[in-house]
């Protein structure tokens, strides 16, 4: 998919922390350790994402907790990681032209 | 206590919720206009309300996510939902970045786009039965009809002029 590219940092970021399997609470902490607080994803943004990209088979449903109906857990999936690789083809691509700044 | 409101804008209306708590009242229930709460601690809570757009036997789904994420869900009137956190938890924001803000008040603006329609459809149908009966009632009723379709496009202006403003933050 074209228009998948550039993805938005909160999606970005989600598939990342989906490199192994996560859950909903889990996601939103690893991603604002990984960006020093920079990045607080809110539920809503979140639970919205979680489910077009389940839609787009980006992700999976990894494990479900039957006993306490919580803790969902998502895992990416290969076209996920295929978006996700394509994505830092784009961002290499950006750092690298943004040395000749300096050249 | 208990307040009678009637709000059509969301973010007033959580707005008002917030309000509430700061003096004292943390809000409980809703149901049909009127709003139940709770004494509390001032500024205890932080509430945001919700519009959902996946299937309703999905609910079970959302209500333990927001859970896992420290949010409850403590109120629901239909498609509406109403969370809080706990203040002492940290901030509550709901949609912390431009896409998800734009999908979240085009949701609110179809919904309420489709209610409009509904809305003109029995105004016309009002106004019709008015003259043609000189009924004083049907009249009154058929001013009513106008207010509600004015106050609901008013909802589907405001979202409109946010979604604007939020796609031209996005991409100058």
């Amino acid at each position: 998919m074209n228009n998948s590219t550039p993805l938005t940092e909160a999606l970005f970021y989600i598939l990342l922390s989906l490199r192994k399997p996560n859950h909903g609470y889990g996601i939103i902490q690893e991603v604002s350790e990984m960006t020093d607080g920079r990045v607080t994803l809110g539920p809503g943004t979140l639970y919205g994402a979680i489910n077009s990209m389940l839609t787009k088979g980006w992700i999976r449903l990894y494990s479900e907790d039957k006993d306490s109906r919580k803790k969902k857990e998502y895992l990416i999936t290969n076209t996920g990681k295929e978006i996700f690789q394509n994505e830092v083809k784009r961002l290499n691509e950006l750092l690298n032209n943004a040395k000749k700044m300096n050249e | 206590m208990v307040r009678f409101r009637l709000y059509y804008d969301k973010d007033a209306e959580t707005n008002w919720l917030n309000k509430m708590c700061n003096s004292g009242w943390a809000f409980m229930k809703f149901f049909l206009g009127f709003y139940f709460f709770e004494r509390c601690e001032p500024g205890e809570y932080i509430y945001q309300i919700d519009l959902l757009d996946r299937p309703v036997e999905e609910m079970d789904d959302y209500v333990a996510f927001m859970e896992d994420a420290k949010v409850q869900v403590i109120s629901q009137w239909w498609k509406w939902v109403f969370l809080r956190k706990n203040a002492s938890d940290g901030p509550f924001e709901l949609y912390t970045d431009a896409e998800s803000k734009i999908t979240h008040y085009t949701k609110i603006k179809n919904l309420f786009q489709a209610l409009l329609i509904l809305e003109l459809a029995c105004f016309f149908t009002e106004l019709f039965c008015a003259i043609t009966t000189k009924s004083y009632l049907l009249g009154m009723l058929t001013g009513l009809l106008f207010a509600i379709s004015l106050a609901i496009l008013k909802v589907v202006w405001k979202c409109k002029w946010k979604i604007e403003q939020l796609q031209s933050e996005n991409h100058p």
